[in-house]
């Protein structure tokens, strides 16, 4: 509707709710969660599918070894070994030969981004650990809980035992 | 702060100090001597000038130490396989279930009990009720 204006105004589907209260039935169901689609948001499309783009999509030059399995810690500070040295380089070349400095430049650029991706793939791994952290603690809660409930449950059994005896006691 | 946040914040720390090491050495340099034509640069003493040695020293200390801080996460990186993390995740899922059945047998159970004892409760208040003699 009033896709471009700057104050645009609500949706104007809050009408359809209007006789809610007295038929719930009346109004329409909400709109079903999107599968595989593409679908625009601020202008810019979007698709559903959310996996960090590899390194050859941005059309950067990936600098480890890309296997099956990657030793992530081996990878991380070999870049940083070789970012090192590239910047001692690029202050080697600007004391030599001062002009040249636009391809160590690069160099480190290309250094920085491979570093970055890596640690953007290490995320997934970090969200499944923390899935696994929540499972824990969720169990250790719920064995927790019926701890609780059992002790609770002996608890009042043990008094209305009591309870029983002394009434039995009174008794004549 | 998460681990890996720390590591992407420390790859932006070098890049920073990176940046301000060639930035303010460039800045700050005293000319140089280009060619035997022209005469020595005249550089006056000041302050600053003499300062300037210690500048580098400083920075590229700096530097390594990130460097260094870097390797130091990076080691402290708590990794396992993937396959062996699908694994842990489905049994704990499993274990999961089982627990949460039992708690709900144990929740049922006590339910139960505690309508028994109300009921029980309410009886014996009424038959309380029914012995007072009114006066």
């Amino acid at each position: 509707m009033a896709t471009s204006s700057s104050y645009p105004p609500p949706p104007p589907y809050y009408r359809l709710y209007k006789d809610y209260l007295e038929d719930p039935k009346s109004a329409p169901e909400p709109p079903p969660p999107i599968h595989d689609a593409t679908y625009p948001l601020f202008g810019a499309t979007y698709t559903t599918d959310v996996v960090l783009p590899s390194l050859e999509d941005q059309g950067v030059r990936q600098l480890y070894p890309n296997g099956p399995n990657i030793d992530f810690k081996k990878v991380l500070q070999s870049l940083n070994r070789d970012l090192q040295l590239h910047i001692l380089e690029l202050a080697d070349v600007l004391v030599e030969r001062p002009s040249q400095y636009a391809r160590r430049v690069e160099d480190i650029s290309l250094i920085f981004k491979n570093l970055h991706h890596v640690l953007n793939s290490l995320r997934p791994h970090q969200a499944r650990a923390t899935l696994i952290h929540i499972l824990e603690c969720q169990i250790q809660r719920r064995k927790q809980a019926i701890e609780d409930i059992k002790r609770r449950r002996e608890e009042a059994q043990r008094l209305l035992k009591e309870s029983l005896q002394t009434l039995d006691g009174h008794q004549p | 702060m998460d681990i890996i946040s720390q590591l992407q914040e420390q790859v932006n720390t070098i890049a920073l100090l990176a940046l301000n090491t060639f930035g303010t050495l460039q800045r700050d340099a005293p000319p140089v001597r280009l060619s035997p034509n022209y005469p020595e640069p005249t550089t006056k003493l000041s302050e600053e000038t003499i300062n300037i040695a210690e500048h580098p020293k400083a920075m590229s200390a700096a530097l390594v130490e990130a460097a260094k801080k870097f390797d130091a996460l990076v080691s402290a990186l708590p990794l396992s396989g993937e396959e062996a993390q699908l694994k842990k995740i489905a049994e704990l899922q499993a274990e999961n279930e089982a627990v949460g059945l039992e708690l709900e047998k144990q929740l049922k159970a006590a339910e139960q009990e505690l309508k028994q004892v109300q009921e029980l409760f309410h009886q014996a208040a009424d038959n309380c009720l029914n012995l007072k003699k009114p006066y």
